[in-house]
């Protein structure tokens, strides 16, 4: 019968017209409607239906561990010494070499010292592939989750100058929560490489 | 190099593979109908199950687009548990109905038919001689596919069949791939049964530099829209000497004076959309 091909894909669209309707009711009147971590119920594989887009400003997906955006240096937010022994290595593999490091020296013995006195990453080259953070023999260089970077002006907010960059190693455990048993050996080894 | 994967990593690298084959395969349901003119509908339902897809990439890898997650010998990391479960349930229950749901929405409507049938067609022998490659190739009539014809990874211990169309025209461009899709779902679910349970994903160190032996290579893999190929020649020293990338949708863009060619200016516009390239690629 002609038109039926349409009729069957309009039942289709019914169908999925109903569903966000459904599923709207549903949740009109709970109370996690506006809350990230009960978010998941709702955005998860088993129950997507119907429309589940997030209403953005309001709601934020919590995010996945590994995600990737930027990268950061992580500090010690106890003794506030940093993980960096300004190797250079993620400046080496680095693909699109958005990352700068100069070398600090000691000002008494004037050889260079496991530390960098200025660390620049360029936010507007950086690919964010992560080979830094996959690399660095310290894990004293990972990948943030800040997606927000909306800015005015490139030299001033977007070229990331090390003060910009250092974040203490309570929030990357935040972020990253199974990286802390991991991490325990290479933390180590980067104070050995310190205190030699 | 020599370098062989672990078997949980060769795994892995074949569900990323085809997760991406039902991705794209089902985006391209989404925009053949939108340049037909059924504005964004089924390009969003279609899309639904992209974002889930894509979630998973963002669990595994770190990001949705570009992955960045096959290493030289292995993968990055390991996935979760939560990304098996995930997975176990777009593959066994959620892609399969969605599949026969966005074939309800187009196959049998009669606007698609009288549209994109007898529209577009090419001759088996233009599509070869045009070095054409992928759905569009198979949908000619030409049994081709880089999976069976040259297998690569671990593609030879699955079971799954070649999807070729008759006509070659638009109609069969789209059932190819809905066809296709069913095919890498068959893959994934052997997939699921036969993958260990937990093992290396890495062989080796990782390093960020290969040491590449001077010499050349061609390898080439059946990308969802067609045979991507990479060559690369090498001196010896850490950076290549030269590399080309034989990018699908560059020459896939070639048969499009072909089939155009004779027929109404409205039918140009689906029969690009049928042949699925991405501009990113043609732009070199």
């Amino acid at each position: 019968m002609y038109g039926l091909g349409i009729a069957k894909g309009m039942w289709v669209t019914l169908q999925h017209f109903v569903d966000t309707y459904i599923q709207d009711a549903q949740y009109l009147f709970r109370s996690h409607k506006y809350r990230s971590s009960k978010l998941l119920e709702r955005q998860g594989p088993k129950n997507a239906r119907g429309l589940f887009t997030v209403e953005y400003p309001f709601e934020k997906l919590p995010m996945a561990e590994n995600l990737r955006i930027l990268p950061f240096l992580v500090y010690n937010s106890g003794t506030g010494q940093e993980r960096c022994t300004s190797c250079g290595i993620c400046a080496k593999v680095c693909p699109p070499q958005c990352i700068w490091i100069v070398r600090g020296t000691d000002p008494e013995t004037k050889r260079p010292k496991p530390e960098p006195v200025e660390f620049t990453i360029d936010a507007t080259i950086c690919m964010s592939c992560g080979y830094c953070a996959e690399f660095c023999p310290f894990d004293a260089i990972k990948m943030d989750q800040n997606y927000e970077m909306g800015a005015y002006d490139r030299w001033s907010d977007l070229v990331l100058t090390k003060d910009k960059l250092m974040k203490p190693d309570t929030y990357h455990y935040q972020i990253h929560p199974s990286a802390k048993e991991a991490e325990a050996a290479n933390i180590a080894k980067s104070e050995r490489a310190k205190n030699r | 190099m020599g370098i062989k994967p672990p078997e949980r990593a060769e795994y892995i690298r074949i569900i990323m593979a085809e997760l991406t084959r039902v991705m794209n395969h089902l985006a391209f349901c989404g925009f053949l109908t939108n340049e037909m003119g059924a504005f964004f509908t089924p390009f969003i339902y279609a899309f639904e199950e992209r974002e889930l897809i894509l979630d998973l990439f963002e669990m595994a890898s770190g990001s949705r687009m570009m992955c960045n997650y096959f290493r030289f010998g292995g993968v990055v990391r390991d996935v979760s548990d939560e990304f098996m479960s995930r997975l176990k349930y777009l593959v066994y229950e959620r892609l399969p109905k969605k599949t026969d749901e966005m074939e309800q929405l187009i196959t049998t409507n009669e606007i698609v038919r009288t549209r994109s049938i007898g529209v577009g067609v090419l001759k088996p022998q233009d599509a070869i001689a045009l070095g054409a490659a992928g759905p569009l190739l198979r949908a000619s009539g030409v049994k081709y596919d880089v999976r069976k014809a040259d297998p690569y990874g671990i593609y030879d211990r699955f079971d799954f069949d070649v999807v070729t169309g008759k006509n070659g025209d638009v109609y069969d461009r789209y059932l190819v791939r809905i066809g296709e899709i069913r095919q890498s779902l068959k893959i994934l679910r052997q997939c699921l049964e036969q993958m260990p349970a937990s093992g290396e994903i890495q062989t080796g160190k990782k390093q960020y530099q290969a040491r590449v032996p001077a010499g050349q290579a061609y390898g080439r893999v059946e990308a969802p829209k067609g045979e991507l190929g990479f060559y690369v020649v090498s001196d010896g020293s850490p950076n290549p000497y030269r590399y080309h990338v034989r990018a699908t949708g560059f020459i896939n863009l070639g048969t499009l004076e072909t089939m155009s060619v004779g027929g109404k200016i409205a039918d140009a516009i689906i029969t690009l959309g049928s042949i699925d390239t991405t501009m990113g690629e043609v732009d070199r």
